[in-house]
């Protein structure tokens, strides 16, 4: 029997990969990228599609079923995005900051000096 | 007029044996109300200047800028386009001063609480050769009851963390010879550079002294500097460091 998960689950899967591809296609997306995020939305997909194959992998984790083991792995990978978008976002706001100084330091004096000179 | 202003543009009769040049580095965002008091204290004092300011949305800018023109060769100004944090600002100063061959760097707040007088005694083991970096530590029993709670709490969490304990972590009052400058290595942008720079001069093993200074309390400096959420905020980033 098909469960309504299962068409939720490929349709969230299917349309991922569109849009994942289209990011690519843009130029927004590096290549290790697309093919990490192809890989998860594939998984997705497969999931969804044989949801008790899951059961051969769970008692290896010794995690009881198949769909634990799914959650579970999902909680996880969604943590480690939130860290990798953490440190994403700490190394851009570095950058910034160092653009913000060197300019600073670039534009010294900067609405001082043309009066000076005119002056002398 | 000339004599005057030659005077004018001598810092050393601070200490007049020594040709050690000294700049001062005032960080400011949004201190329009003060700033302008603050810096022509500072300059008729003879002191050189650096202001840097952090992305202010008021007229700090255009009020140290009125002021420095009256002051040739003797203040820069720096402009954050965006605010990037007090540690940031410091950064931005400690770089600038650098390149203007400064000897001492003295940071000082532009929110009126230092007292200017205290620049010379911050200054002093420098001078002599004893200290690197000099502290001015406030006197905790002046301060109202809830910064002074404030404050011994980030000395407990400086000492716990970065373990040194200095008696008056969060000062804004603070100079540096040019060693310690270069050796600083400043990362975090917000208020926790304090406990940062007192952390630094642990890790590269600089010679501290801690100086008494006068703390000036007004409604307005009242209004400002560490209260409890940004000490939370210094406390998240300490646990960060050691996760790291």
């Amino acid at each position: 029997m098909v469960m309504v998960y299962q068409y939720i689950g490929v349709l969230i899967g299917v349309l991922g990969t569109i849009y994942t591809l289209l990011r690519f296609r843009e130029g927004k997306m590096s290549l290790g990228m697309l093919l990490v995020w192809s890989a998860i939305w594939i998984i997705i997909i497969l999931i969804s599609l044989f949801p008790a194959e899951t059961g051969a992998f769970a008692p290896l984790l010794g995690i009881g079923r198949g769909l634990d083991l799914v959650f579970i792995l999902g909680l996880i990978g969604c943590y480690y995005l939130i860290f990798r978008i953490y440190n994403m976002i700490e190394n851009v706001e570095q950058e910034i900051t160092h653009l913000v100084r060197e300019i600073a330091l670039q534009r010294e004096n900067m609405d001082i000096k043309p009066e000076e000179d005119k002056e002398n | 007029m000339l004599i005057e202003t030659y005077e004018k543009r001598n810092p050393h009769n601070l200490f007049p044996e020594s040709d050690l040049e000294i700049w001062i580095i005032i960080p400011a965002y949004n201190e329009e109300k003060i700033i302008g008091k603050v810096l022509k204290e500072l300059f008729d004092m003879g002191l050189n200047l650096i202001v840097i300011d952090d992305g202010s949305w008021d007229n700090t800018y255009q009020i140290t800028q009125q002021i420095i023109k009256n002051y040739p060769g003797r203040g820069y100004l720096y402009k954050h386009p965006i605010n990037r944090g007090l540690g940031a600002t410091l950064k931005t100063g400690i770089e600038a001063a650098l390149k203007k061959n400064a000897d001492i760097m003295v940071t000082f707040d532009a929110d009126g609480q230092h007292n200017a007088g205290d620049i010379l005694p911050v200054c002093y083991p420098i001078v002599e050769g004893r200290a690197d970096v000099v502290i001015g530590k406030r006197d905790f029993d002046e301060m109202p009851q809830q910064k002074k709670r404030a404050n011994q709490i980030m000395n407990l969490i400086t000492r716990i963390f970065y373990g040194v304990h200095v008696q008056d972590s969060q000062s804004g009052l603070r100079a540096f010879n040019r060693n310690a400058a270069i050796a600083l290595d400043i990362e975090s942008r917000e208020y926790g550079v304090s406990s940062e720079i007192v952390r630094e001069i642990n890790h590269k093993n600089l010679r501290m002294e801690e100086v008494p200074i006068e703390t000036i309390y007004t409604d307005y400096s009242l209004s400002k500097g560490t209260n409890a959420r940004i000490g939370f905020k210094i406390l998240i980033k300490m646990i960060r460091d050691i996760l790291k």
